[in-house]
């Protein structure tokens, strides 16, 4: 068992780091308050290839593998939840294509959104679905060698930015549901405006509005009726970014309140004297390391799937305790920082703010732990 | 034309903590000098005007230099010399620049030679200097600014009263200063193609210097400066201001 990293994969922190610390970092609080992450910025990690660390050069990717994308996405995720989330689910599209795409799909959608020129986005949710794949209702029509796509579909991340959407639909000729790799912008696609949510301003969700969408058979993703499939399997890949960008959070909460805990003076002596203070700041650093392993683990898992079944179940269980424990160890941060942490100044305030949402993203919490319970009882 | 940037491995000194005063070493990554990736950044630059400048560099320490030099490599050099061997474990500058010196003899045809101001460990600031005076070449220091123009650089020496525009033929050294340039940050794929670029790795007994010949300087203890907090009271700021002043720190 050998926990060290590469020099690769030192250098591929680093490089993440130094870029979110000089870059994200100093307008954090700006993307926080305008829930907007600016062109450069994406520009900057588009040319440093993080929008295609996992994948294969042949399909413009870095090929460092998911155990890298962990390494980076924790430190972009420190800087900024939001940055980390527009990558996360533009890896979970792009992941999917990667997965299920053909030869000529993955040639045609993956190359640009590697390189960052493009962002994919992943569209399941409906209003009416919530986890409940047997809900959706966008349909698809088959017209000779097109389908047409009619539908709404809820809460979608990059659904603004141009690119491939993977789209989920229910086929009306035998009605199954299907993925279909989606143009965003083409005729008929509009979107919302981003919706304001509480936290990881910045990764937009948006509406998207499918009318009448003229879709290519052979855009098809996967044969037909494998939806459940690409989502399940598509997801369990994306929740390795959730993850990410969770323990990011996490990383930057421990920082935060160290940093805090030396400084803060209380009869002229610093705040970390007190005993309180440290039981907190211990459980906050037992609780990271925890994170930080078991997200480093799914990440090594990633590059290496043998069952997709088990892949689905270690994904769930990580997804979910680091998504729990980024509540947790924000609270205590907020509470080493005293009303201080309560006060937009401090980090910890926009930590503990974004914490909640990882928790309802990509599958909430309870959907977690029925797969988790699911697959180690054998009924998946 | 050919570039050879030296740089030193020195521990990342950001996760250096301190102990009894003594720097704590253990598990702490090495990288490259600082102020030497702005000399190779400098290279760097001057190779993407010009396809057909080589930029190489040379480096001379322990084992684990051959792991740690991936980072120049990534951040734009085209190969790497590299002088390996635990003897060079402590070297001091003296013998450091001897065997960079023997290094650079055997290679071919080198044009311009660059180093950083100082190491960003100890900060002797001697080894360009050093190896210029072995090779019998010129040399220019604390350049702020460089261009190469027929056959030569042109460069910019920051002195503390004033700037001086340098002419200096080649083969030539040049040590940089940090404000020179920012280092780009290498982007993941050129991290992975790192460890495939060339590498031409000699031991010690390879190259013509003889290490026991070079008395090393031996470091008898190594502080962290001892912090005293003068831990005065001031009730206005005129009162701090005036304590300011009176400790020469504004206002000078």
């Amino acid at each position: 068992m050998d926990f060290s990293l590469s020099k690769e994969q030192q250098l591929i922190q680093r490089a993440a780091q130094e870029y979110a610390e000089k870059f994200i970092e100093p307008i954090s609080q700006q993307i926080d308050e305008e829930n907007q992450v600016p062109d450069e910025i994406l520009k900057g990690l588009g040319e440093l290839d993080m929008f295609g660390i996992p994948y294969d050069d042949e399909y413009g990717g870095a090929g460092a593998g998911y155990a890298s994308y962990v390494l980076a996405m924790e430190q972009i995720g420190k800087a900024s939840s939001g940055v980390a989330m527009i990558i996360s689910a533009h890896t979970l599209g792009l992941g999917a294509i990667n997965a299920f795409g053909t030869e000529e799909q993955k040639k045609k959608y993956m190359t640009k959104g590697c390189k960052g020129e493009h962002i994919v986005s992943f569209a399941f949710t409906e209003p009416g679905t919530g986890s409940d794949p047997k809900q959706i209702t966008t349909t698809a029509v088959r017209e000779g060698d097109y389908f047409i796509l009619n539908g709404t579909k809820r809460f979608i991340s990059n659904a603004g930015f141009p690119g491939p959407v993977v789209v989920f639909a229910r086929e009306t000729e035998n009605g199954k549901i299907s993925a279909f790799i989606v143009e965003k912008f083409c005729e008929g696609y509009s979107v919302s405006e981003p919706w304001k949510k509480g936290g990881m301003h910045g990764g937009p969700l948006l509406d998207i509005y499918l009318k009448d969408v003229k879709v290519p058979a052979e855009n098809m993703l996967a044969p037909s009726g494998m939806g459940y499939q690409v989502l399940q399997f598509g997801i369990s890949f994306g929740k390795v970014g959730v993850c990410s960008t969770a323990l990011g959070g996490v990383l930057a909460a421990m920082e935060e309140s160290f940093k805090y805990a030396r400084e803060k003076t209380h009869r002229d002596a610093p705040i970390a004297k007190f005993q309180a203070v440290q039981l907190k700041l211990a459980q906050i650093a037992e609780l990271y390391e925890a994170c930080k392993w078991m997200t480093y683990r799914l990440g090594w898992l990633a590059d290496r799937v043998k069952d997709p079944v088990q892949f689905a179940k270690d994904a769930a269980l990580t997804k979910d305790y680091v998504c729990q424990q980024l509540v947790e160890i924000t609270s205590l941060a907020v509470s080493v920082h005293g009303s201080y942490g309560l006060m937009r100044d401090y980090k910890v305030e926009r930590l503990w703010r974004d914490s909640i949402v990882g928790l309802q993203i990509e599958g909430v919490s309870d959907m977690q732990k029925m797969i988790v319970a699911g697959v180690m009882l054998g009924s998946k | 034309m050919n570039i050879v940037v030296a740089m030193k491995q020195i521990p990342d000194l950001q996760q250096i903590r301190i102990r009894n005063r003594q720097p704590l070493f253990d598990d702490v990554p090495l990288t490259l000098g600082t102020i030497d990736k702005n000399a190779l950044e400098a290279a760097v630059v001057l190779k993407e005007a010009d396809e057909s400048i080589k930029v190489t560099v040379l480096s001379a320490g322990n084992e684990e230099v051959e792991d740690t030099i991936k980072e120049a490599l990534a951040a734009g050099a085209d190969e790497a010399f590299l002088i390996l061997d635990d003897a060079l474990e402590g070297a001091d500058s003296a013998a450091i620049a001897a065997v960079l010196a023997a290094a650079i003899k055997q290679m071919d045809g080198v044009d311009l030679i660059l180093f950083g101001e100082g190491s960003g460990d100890n900060y002797s600031g001697q080894v360009g200097s050093r190896v210029a005076e072995l090779l019998n070449l010129p040399q220019v220091g604390y350049v702020s600014s460089m261009e190469i123009k027929g056959g030569q650089a042109v460069v910019t020496r920051t002195l503390e009263d004033c700037d001086e525009v340098m002419e200096i033929a080649l083969p030539g050294i040049i040590s940089v200063m940090a404000g020179l340039n920012e280092p780009r940050i290498p982007s993941v794929t050129q991290i992975l193609k790192a460890g495939k670029k060339p590498k031409e790795v000699l031991e010690l007994d390879e190259v013509d210097v003889d290490i026991k010949k070079l008395a090393f300087t031996e470091t008898i203890s190594n502080l962290a400066p001892e912090s005293n907090r003068k831990k005065i009271v001031v009730k206005s700021v005129d009162e701090l201001l005036q304590g300011l002043r009176s400790e020469n720190l504004i206002g000078r």
